[in-house]
């Protein structure tokens, strides 16, 4: 298999697409980044929209950035959409996933590495966001992550999910942060390996 | 061309719970002695704009709303006019 190239949208407010470049690369894929003012006619195999505060969550955590023309040519159902946290919110403020994530229950901003269900095994992973009490609203997704305990009062414990006739995945927990082994992580290697699978 | 100015309310669908609310509804209670106090938050955008008419700035105001104040899944929103002359 050549090697796998994969797309990173910066936004203004993305803090995380360095960590998620160097996981992509710990994986050996070819990276580059895409910004937020580029239409997307190039090929992928797998296009990230990475954590942060795009447009410092104004209005709503993703509101503006679903505008942006690089979100507006994704090329659906062609090419592996992979959105972490601030990227999962702006997919489903486009509608490109079902449900929305509205303020965490206790309303503080959730910053430690919580325990997740994950294809039927339990794997621990960093996760940092106000905004990630996912709400669901009926979809065809199939629930990708679970939080062990409800740390934000998501709907049935929803963390991530995962749209495989689109090939759009969301999930809130950072994978990217728990790649390195400097890190003191490394489970969220087998997040990477379910993507490189689906690509 | 007429000037308008708008009012958009935007609050979360009753069905949704309505965290900051409730949150407002406990400080309440540690200052007065209300039992039945209930409440919901609404963030209020005044636009100002011209258009042709008014049909013209229903539609714009409309757009304006559900692609960025309001996200209809868990938002629903409310339109006020206050229309004058340019």
């Amino acid at each position: 298999m050549s090697k796998i190239k994969a797309g990173i949208i910066t936004f203004l407010g993305t803090n995380c697409e360095q960590d998620t470049k160097h996981a992509c690369e710990f994986f050996g894929w070819n990276t580059e980044y895409i910004w937020q003012n580029e239409k997307i006619d190039k090929h992928y195999d797998v296009i990230f929209l990475p954590g942060g505060f795009s447009f410092g969550d104004h209005i709503s955590s993703g509101r503006i950035a679903k505008l942006t023309p690089a979100v507006q040519s994704l090329p659906l159902g062609k090419t592996l959409i992979v959105g972490i946290c601030n990227g999962f919110q702006i997919l489903c403020e486009a509608k490109l996933l079902s449900g929305a994530l509205t303020y965490n229950e206790n309303l503080k901003f959730i910053s430690r590495v919580v325990p997740l269900e994950f294809l039927g095994e339990i794997i621990h992973i960093p996760v940092a966001h106000h905004q990630g009490n996912y709400i669901f609203c009926g979809g065809d997704e199939e629930v990708l992550l679970r939080y062990s305990e409800n740390i934000n009062g998501s709907d049935e414990h929803i963390a991530g999910i995962y749209n495989s006739e689109n090939k759009i995945i969301g999930m809130m927990p950072h994978p990217e942060r728990a790649v390195s082994s400097e890190l003191g992580l490394t489970d969220g290697r087998k997040i990477f390996e379910f993507i490189e699978n689906e690509i | 061309m007429k000037k308008f100015n708008i009012t958009v309310d935007v609050g979360l669908k009753p069905t949704i719970k309505d965290i900051k609310a409730l949150t407002l509804k406990e400080a309440v209670g540690h200052i007065t002695d209300i039992k039945d106090f209930q409440c919901r938050l609404q963030n209020r955008y005044l636009l100002e704009f011209s258009a042709e008419n008014k049909q013209q700035a229903e539609k714009t105001v409309q757009l304006i709303a559900e692609e960025v104040l309001a996200n209809s899944v868990i938002e629903t929103y409310n339109i006020s006019w206050n229309e004058t002359d340019e």
